[in-house]
């Protein structure tokens, strides 16, 4: 090996710079933390002879990294000005090789704050906790994945987190330039368009080939993804510009302020008039909910019109025991409605249409024949063609495009303008009816239903939703999971009264969601000391185990509470279905659905990843106990989990 | 007229078959044939199907229905699956089923 020019090797440059740097210092844009950011090695080219000694026969690439003058900067080190002047608290990782400038960016000159590095044992997990996050926080976290790979691996979960209208900045590594590019793996993970894989459900994408077109790009997306409707946008960094240097004059644009699109104001007029003057008003609301400013318009806008509520639960829209709120009546309101405001539904057609899934389906309609149908709903405005979440078409005497938030305080003015004392004297009594119904139902449901299997081993999903709410009722709470697999339990004995009570379920129903936005909303949460819960699918649980590390490596506190069914049950009932249709038998519907032989020990693996694991616990009694050390645990900081073996739903 | 002849054929075979049915082979059939999956391992009953005991239907009726549950989300099942002294097994073990506690000896269930 040659003599070291400027006292630094090729083969020490790794450990010199990480520990010393010198020179091409340039302060974080906005940021007071210029004094503690290393500076960087200014690094002089291997001589020929390094080269050769190293390589073999060797000619210098004209690499960007090797022109560096006395006020050249690293290209990755401005991108971290970027993420910061975008306010990016977050960036979950994978680490690849194709992101190494960016990561080491943000590890030695942002010194891992804003943006923390989050590291994930998967990237689907990582984005699965930026799904989370974003529905708590409702800002974006950043996603660092590897160009090819890594992007494949998170293919599903960027899916759930379209259809389920989340904002996310993925950002991937890549190296475009063939000729400059390492042999082997890193070009097996080039790509020449290599987010042309997730186009059909990312909002926007972009492969900026400069650090100027970068920080325009970056920018951009950022305002993509938090224009509703929300969804998660994608900018390929190539490698050359992370590692490269620049002494440019460069530009960070200013943040753009977004504001959603709200209803034509004429078109909002008539949608008051209908609901005014309709005779049973109903509303049905899906992922309304982008803040905390949706639950209180609605309330508002419900109460004038004595409308029942009945709540898809894409998100916490509606106070779970507000008289109006018909979610447990719905197939008798949506029946008899004479008038039908859908805000930001999912699935307008399922809503009002049967589906009966047995040997030759069968459809219906739920509705009378004079019924009105009107729609709020942001995905009017943005939709893409392949993936059909978008749902079977459903025609509407009126469809606004819009977002249904940022609509609400126009509809309610006018709701209010158009309203009479006669009108309101007929809201106030179907308001009373209302709430007559809900309360004989809920007694119903807590006395001819709750008690049943009380005491049953497994445990009933009744019994383990009142012996949590009687754990958690007495703190500032959120449920970070679905609970349509505990058999909507929650929703029935819980008071979800804040709009941080509840953020919906995956959107694209694609398994391995569940634990890692919990980790991610976790996170969201952790500032508020929130005692978060999870109550976490065992099969689900099993795509991506890693996030209870995760969630110890970087002190999220949560409650994990699994519903450990042994199987994937949905599934386990569409074999036994269609074995019935072919009068097959049941005998062997267990086989490929169900998770016995050995059984799983989730407490077990809990503990495996230094997290405190509870049970498997089986009898009843035993729960409340487990609980309340259990959240003892969650509101000392740490995660910790309790594995409970319950009745299928 | 298929009506009639299944009804026929049940009450012919539920007076003997209810005699002979044994709650705990009912039990083994009812998780055999996977009718817990969506009514629960006590037939209490969940979101994905009704509460079935301790007071289950009248043994004609439920099995009339279960042979003819095309109307319904629920798969038929058929006298090849499961036999109609097998249905009264069944049957027997919903109706041996525990009454479960009221709501009032319940505190769980009357706290806010």
């Amino acid at each position: 090996m040659g003599k070291p020019e400027n006292g630094v090797n090729r083969r020490n440059f790794l450990t010199v710079a990480a520990a010393s740097g010198a020179a091409a210092v340039t302060a974080p844009t906005g940021s007071n933390e210029a004094k503690a950011v290393p500076s960087v090695a200014r690094i002089a080219p291997p001589s020929a002879a390094e080269m050769e000694a190293e390589i073999g026969e060797a000619r210098l690439l004209p690499a960007a990294v090797t022109s560096v003058g006395p006020n050249a900067r690293p290209g990755s080190d401005f991108m971290v000005d970027v993420l910061r002047a975008l306010d990016i608290e977050y960036v979950a990782t994978n680490p690849a090789s194709s992101c190494r400038g960016l990561h080491e960016s943000i590890n030695n000159y942002a010194m891992n704050k804003k943006p923390e590095l989050l590291t994930a044992t998967h990237e689907e997990i990582a984005t699965a906790m930026a799904h989370g996050y974003a529905k708590v926080s409702n800002r974006p976290m950043g996603l660092l994945f590897h160009g090819t790979v890594g992007i494949q691996h998170a293919t599903m979960a960027f899916y759930n987190a379209w259809a389920d209208r989340a904002p996310m900045l993925i950002m991937s590594g890549n190296h475009l330039d063939a000729a400059h590019r390492p042999p082997g793996v890193p070009t097996t993970h080039a790509a020449q368009d290599p987010l042309a894989l997730i186009r059909d459900f990312t909002k926007w994408d972009d492969q900026p080939q400069s650090l100027q077109a970068c920080a325009e790009a970056l920018f951009r997306a950022h305002k993509i993804t938090m224009t509703p409707p929300y969804g998660p946008v994608a900018i390929s960094l190539d490698a050359h510009l992370q590692e490269g240097f620049t002494e440019n004059d460069l530009k960070i644009p200013k943040m753009t302020r977004v504001s959603a699109p709200s209803a034509d104001m004429d078109a909002l007029k008539e949608v008051a008039r209908m609901l005014v003057d309709a005779q049973n008003p109903v509303i049905v609301v899906d992922r309304g909910a982008r803040s905390h400013r949706f639950q209180p318009l609605l309330v508002e806008l419900a109460q004038l019109l004595g409308a029942p509520v009945v709540d898809q639960l894409g998100r916490q829209n509606f106070p779970s025991r507000h008289p109006l709120n018909a979610t447990d009546r719905a197939r008798g309101v949506i029946g008899s409605a004479d008038v039908i405001l859908g805000l930001e539904l999912a699935d307008f057609w399922g809503i009002v249409n049967s589906y009966s899934d047995v040997a030759q389906p069968k459809q219906g309609r739920r509705l009378k024949d004079s019924v009105k149908l009107v729609s709020i709903n942001s995905r009017d405005v943005f939709m893409k063609a392949n993936y059909q979440d978008f749902q079977r078409f459903q025609d509407v005497d009126l469809a606004l495009a819009a977002d249904a938030e940022a609509s609400l305080p126009g509809l309610i003015e006018m709701v209010k303008t158009a309203s009479t004392p006669e009108h309101k004297a007929a809201a106030e009594k179907r308001t009373a009816a209302a709430g007559a119904a809900a309360a004989k139902n809920l007694e119903k449901l807590l006395s001819e239903d709750a008690v049943y299997g009380w005491d049953a081993s497994p445990i009933s999903t009744a019994r383990l939703s009142a012996e949590l709410w009687a754990a958690i009722k007495e703190h500032d709470w959120a449920l970070v999971s679905r609970d349509a697999r505990l058999s909507n339990w929650p929703h029935r004995m819980w008071n979800f009264d804040k709009h941080y009570h509840f953020i919906g379920d995956s959107g694209g129903a694609g398994q391995g969601y569940g634990l890692g936005a919990a980790v991610g909303a976790a996170l969201a949460h952790r500032e508020h000391k929130r005692l978060v819960v999870n109550v976490q699918g065992d099969g689900d649980m099993m795509y991506g185990p890693g996030g209870i590390w995760t969630a110890a490596h970087h002190n999220i506190p949560l409650l994990t509470v699994m519903h450990n069914n042994r199987a994937y049950h949905q599934e386990i009932m569409h074999v036994q279905r269609v074995g019935n249709w072919r009068d097959r038998g049941l005998g062997r519907a267990n086989i490929g659905t169900t998770l016995e032989k050995p059984h799983i020990n989730f407490a077990m693996m809990a503990k495996s990843m230094g997290v405190e694991g509870i049970g498997p616990i089986g009898d009843p009694k035993e729960l409340a106990p487990a609980l309340k050390r259990a959240v003892q645990i969650a509101k000392a900081g740490e995660p910790v989990l309790v594995d409970v073996l319950t009745q299928p739903r | 007229m298929m009506k009639m002849i299944l009804s026929l054929a049940a009450g012919t075979i539920l007076s003997s078959a209810a005699f002979a049915a044994d709650a705990k082979r009912g039990q083994e059939l009812f998780m055999k044939a996977g009718c817990y999956q969506c009514h629960g391992t006590v037939g209490q009953g969940a979101n994905t199907g009704p509460r079935l005991g301790p007071e289950p239907l009248a043994l004609e009726s439920f099995i009339s229905f279960v042979r003819n549950a095309a109307s319904t989300n629920m798969p038929p099942y058929s006298a090849k699956i499961l036999s109609d002294a097998e249905m009264a097994d069944i049957h027997t073990y919903l109706a041996s089923v525990p009454k479960p506690p009221a709501r009032k000896d319940i505190p769980l269930l009357n706290s806010k």
